[in-house]
């Protein structure tokens, strides 16, 4: 499952996986730890999301930085919703699809920032590492549920897909779901 | 709306259609919230005039900014809004963001791209290297590209007309193309660059012959290489023998260019170098051209070449100084080292041959290993001529001769000043003689160093004058030139010795002064030579400063203000080799200070520590001479009276009286005793001596003696017994003394003397038997005691014998047995103690009154 996850964050991957029907089968036994390591992923991400929003909404240049509530507010339509107070399978089931929207969009925003300002090198690096840990995430989640909980299938869906989008839209786009993301994982954090 | 057709293949075809009648369509009212703004990321060049269009919805305070720039805007409909940009500049790569807001809300916004506008090609040139291809370059001017998808880098396409053939660059900047085997003669080619906005293209057309660049030689060989001569032989890669090449050669030392050729080849060159330098670093440049018509030379390619070395092809420059010294000269060579040009390789070794020109023999040879520039030899006073040889790998340099003769360094000139100037020092001289090689002028040039750096010019046989000139030369340093003719032997004669500054100083020192033959009213100043280093100059004279408490100076004197603002009375000496001067018409017991310092043309010396002097008193004089000849008249009466001290004695107050001089005589006489005679010490012969008992405890005191005796020497007698020596007593009357004070028969009887008085006993007065009538009395009774007249127990008073050891000149004195083994003893006077001062004499208490008495001569016990 996580690989068919990985295969589909491509740029203009949008639309909901198909419902597989597939057996709830690791490779490997989860390790024990591997809540700990999930609280440590989403720390990490919750610690380097603002720095992410700021090197976004700089390189997009004026009126970004300037109107942030205006163009980077967390208005994102169909992003997954999350109960911080449901039980830790249901949370665990609710940042699967979260961390599967966030990875499919910053995919798609790392693709349009090389092409648009491909001398923003630090921005660069910076959506590449947060899509990194986003995957190891999304991997120890899935372990947890299938050997805990034997959860086999979640449903996931992604953001809406911009490749038609103009470039301000593109800019936008990105710009709130950035703001979101910083304001999502927050709150996931300190639910786990 | 229009269109276009444009072909690089024919662009005598290219044009546009004319536009479309213009449509009117009606835009929608956009739905609430949703506001519509177009273009959309428009692509633009720059400089254009860019028009955007906004539907508000509902809105109508619209306002659009252009990177926060309020773009101009006219309201079409009520919704409909138009802003205009004119002459938009190029940004940035990534586009400019434009943005529109109702009441400061942002409502939506695009990306503007605008492009640079693209450039013709400049320089657009081909040309081949090897008649297989054709390599065509351009400056293509700036890129066009934006990020994004705005616009890709412009593209460049190839077209020739006469083959009809296109290709696509896939550089921005060159583009190869291939040479058909027919090998087309002339082409004619068109470049086209292409972008989004525009297309710019540029022709060229040429004869394939005249576009050769032929690439650089290579396999460059030199062959042969000799002192003077190197061939060198070269390739010319790729071009085959379709064309003939100009190849230019050009040779270079590390200065400039020695040689430039222009050589004609098909593919392999040769070239012969000669005339070169031998053992010279040579830089070979070539580079080739087609000869029939020369479009561009080929890179240049550069060789080193290294001649090979040859025997050194000019004599050393050689001098000598010369020391004669116990019959030798020490002959000291210098020589300059042959230059590069003239050294021909390196040089390793001098050698030095000595040929002693008397005996016609060669005495030595030296090799001197280089990188020397002298040597030392010692020779005897004879004439020798001395050869000197540089050498190199391959040979020796012709000889330089110099010739030491036997009056070499004896010669002596008067030294003659010159002035100098900082540009050197102009020296003449007069020739000694006709026939001459030449002249040589030596100096030292770092004079401070007490190692001279031996320096020389050579000048011409014809020519009497000659600057020396030289960047060592310094100010105040004093330089001696020395003029030597070189005859025709090659023998040097000093012809005149030359001394002299490039620029005089003040002295920087101050010569030593000594005040000498000081009295009341003068003295007299002396000093001498001093360094020539703290010359510094040619010294002119001195001055004498003198301080005293005179406030006014004599005539012959100035006034001079000093630094410390005190005055002295300056003397002016303008005899530089005047060294005494004489300080006179000063005050009796005065103080002057003094100091003296020399000058030059350019000042005199600095002032230094005046010296103190202070005149002798006027009467000293007048006392010398009345109490020393007084003093020393003193003297000689001292001496004289010590030196006849004796005879006065013995004239005057004998220690000893002479018996047949003395008035007791007379006294003798006059009892006309036959017994009494004048004992004579040769009649007599010592008693002798035998201790008899010994008295532990006793101590004898020797008081006065000159040599204490030791218990070794002298045991400590008791009772000593003189005992007459009957068998060796001469037949003639002998008198002996016997001591009471030591005899027995004395102590027996209970009334001696010898019984210590105690000490409470009255102090004694000591009766010194000076006077005449005690005296007379004395001796009366003493010489009445001796022959026993006196009864034991009425001895009031006791013989004190006193022993003295025979004198030489005494024949008379009497003879007494001693207690040293004297055979005579002389007799001394006879005194008279009172009883009471018995004791004392024994005891130690009474040492003190026995020394009064034993002092005034030579005493033993």
């Amino acid at each position: 499952m996580p690989l068919l996850l990985v295969l589909h964050w491509k740029y203009g991957a949008g639309s909901p996986l198909p419902s597989v029907n597939a057996t709830c089968a690791t490779r490997h036994q989860c390790h024990s730890s591997v809540m700990s390591q999930i609280r440590n992923q989403l720390a990490q991400l919750n610690s380097s999301a603002n720095a992410l929003f700021i090197l976004y909404y700089t390189a997009q240049g004026d009126p970004f930085p300037s109107n942030l509530d205006k163009l980077c507010a967390p208005n994102v339509t169909d992003f997954p919703a999350f109960h911080a107070n449901g039980t830790e399978k249901a949370k665990l089931v609710e940042l699967y699809r979260i961390i599967a929207y966030l990875g499919a969009s910053l995919g798609n925003i790392t693709q349009d920032q090389k092409l648009l300002n491909p001398n923003a090198l630090s921005l660069h690096s910076k959506l590449s590492a947060t899509a990194d840990v986003m995957r190891g995430v999304l991997s120890n989640v899935h372990c947890r549920l299938c050997n805990k909980y034997h959860v086999a299938h979640v449903d996931v869906a992604y953001g809406p897909d911009t490749s038609g989008k103009d470039v301000f839209q593109k800019k936008k786009l990105g710009c709130q779901l950035l703001g979101k993301y910083k304001q999502v994982i927050g709150v996931v954090t300190q639910s786990f | 709306m229009k269109s276009t057709v444009d072909d690089a293949r024919f662009p005598e075809l290219s044009f546009s259609s004319n536009w479309s009648p213009w449509e009117e369509v009606h835009a929608h009212t956009p739905e609430q919230n949703t506001d519509l703004i177009f273009p959309r990321d428009k692509l633009v060049e720059e400089g254009s005039n860019v028009t955007f269009c906004y539907n508000s919805g509902i809105n109508q305070n619209i306002s659009c900014y252009l990177d926060r720039e309020l773009i101009h805007g006219e309201q079409l409909y009520l919704n409909i809004f138009t802003f205009k940009l004119n002459n938009v500049p190029f940004i940035r790569e990534g586009g400019t963001n434009i943005y529109c807001a109702v009441n400061y809300t942002i409502k939506d916004g695009t990306v503007l791209f605008v492009s640079k506008v693209l450039e013709e090609p400049k320089d657009f040139s081909c040309e081949t290297q090897d008649f297989k291809t054709l390599s065509c370059s351009w400056d293509p001017g700036v890129d066009t590209g934006l990020f994004f998808d705005g616009q890709p880098s412009q593209h460049y396409t190839l077209f020739e007309s006469f083959s009809g053939k296109k290709k696509f660059c896939e550089h921005n900047n060159q583009c190869n193309w291939e040479i058909s085997r027919d090998l087309q003669e002339t082409y004619n080619f068109t470049l086209t660059a292409e972008n989004y906005l525009r297309k710019r293209s540029v022709n060229t057309i040429f004869n394939l012959t005249h576009r050769v660049h032929p690439k650089a030689p290579d396999s460059i060989h030199f062959n042969n290489v000799g002192a003077t001569n190197a061939t060198m032989t070269w390739k010319m890669p790729a071009l085959g023998n379709y064309s003939t090449l100009l190849c230019q050669i050009e040779l270079h030392d590390k200065e400039n260019m020695r040689q430039e050729h222009n050589v004609s080849i098909k593919v392999n060159g040769e070239f012969l170098f000669s005339e070169l330098m031998p053992d010279t670093a040579y830089m070979v440049c070539i580079r080739c051209a087609n000869a029939k018509h020369v479009w561009k030379w080929s890179k240049w390619v550069t060789r080193t070449l290294i001649t090979a070395e040859a025997a050194p092809s000019k004599a050393l420059d050689v001098w000598r100084k010369v020391k004669p010294e116990k019959g030798l000269h020490h002959v000291t060579l210098f020589w300059k080292p042959l230059s590069k040009f003239h050294a021909n390789g390196k040089i390793l070794f001098y050698n030095i041959v000595a040929k002693d020109l008397d005996k016609k023999s060669e005495l030595k040879l030296q090799s001197i290993p280089a990188p020397a520039n002298g040597t030392e030899l010692t020779l005897d006073q004879g004439s020798y001529q001395i050869q000197v040889t540089a050498n190199n790998s391959v040979g020796a340099s012709p000889a330089s001769e110099i010739v030491i003769s036997g009056d070499s360094g004896n010669e002596e000139v008067e030294e003659q000043k010159i002035n100098g100037t900082k540009d050197g020092f102009l020296i003449s001289w007069k020739p000694l003689s006709e026939d001459r090689a030449g002249y040589v002028v030596d100096w030292c040039e770092h004079q401070r160093n007490l190692h001279c750096e031996l320096q020389w010019k050579n000048v011409g046989p014809n020519t009497t004058s000659t600057v020396i000139s030289s960047d060592a030369f310094r100010p105040g340093i004093r330089y001696n030139f020395r003029i030597y003719e070189l005859s025709t032997e090659k023998i040097a004669y000093l012809v005149e010795n030359k001394i002299g500054y490039t620029q005089e100083l003040a002295p920087s020192d101050s010569p030593q002064v000594k005040a000498i033959n000081v009295t009341s009213h003068s003295f007299t100043l002396s000093w001498k030579d001093y360094d020539t280093e703290a010359q510094r100059g040619f010294i002119q004279g001195y001055r004498v400063c003198l301080k005293s408490k005179a406030t006014q100076c004599h005539l012959d004197s100035v006034a001079e203000l000093l630094p410390d603002n005190s005055t002295c009375c300056e003397h002016a000496i303008n005899n530089p080799k005047q060294k005494i001067f004489l300080v006179e018409n000063l005050q009796p017991e005065s103080f002057y200070e003094f100091f003296v310092s020399s000058f030059t043309s350019a000042g005199k010396s600095p002032i230094g520590t005046f010296t103190k002097v202070t005149t002798q008193d006027e009467h000293s004089h007048m006392l010398m001479h009345i109490i020393l000849p007084m003093v020393l008249c003193v003297l000689l009466i001292a001496v004289m009276c010590y030196w006849k001290s004796q005879w006065v004695k013995e004239k005057c107050y004998p220690d000893i009286p002479d018996p047949y001089k003395s008035s007791i005589l007379s006294l003798i006489k006059s009892k006309e005793s036959p017994h009494l005679r004048i004992m004579n010490v040769k009649d007599c012969t010592p008693d002798t001596i035998e201790v008899v008992n010994k008295s532990e405890g006793t101590k004898t005191q020797f008081i006065g003696i000159e040599k204490p005796l030791t218990e070794s020497e002298f045991p400590k007698p008791a009772n000593l017994y003189l005992l007459p020596a009957q068998d060796f007593c001469v037949p003639g009357p002998c008198i002996s003394f016997v001591n009471h004070t030591y005899s027995e028969s004395a102590c027996d009887s209970g009334s001696c003397a010898h019984t210590p008085v105690p000490d409470t006993a009255p102090p004694c007065h000591l009766e010194l038997l000076a006077s005449p009538d005690n005296l007379l009395n004395t001796l009366e009774k003493t010489h009445t005691d001796s022959l026993g007249e006196i009864p034991a127990g009425k001895i009031s008073l006791n013989y004190v014998s006193q022993l003295a050891s025979p004198m030489s000149g005494d024949k008379d004195s009497l003879l007494i047995h001693s207690p040293v083994p004297v055979l005579c003893s002389e007799y001394k006077m006879q005194m008279a103690v009172p009883s009471c001062l018995d004791s004392p004499v024994l005891s130690e208490n009474g040492s003190l009154s026995s020394m009064t008495l034993l002092g005034q001569d030579k005493h033993y016990h």
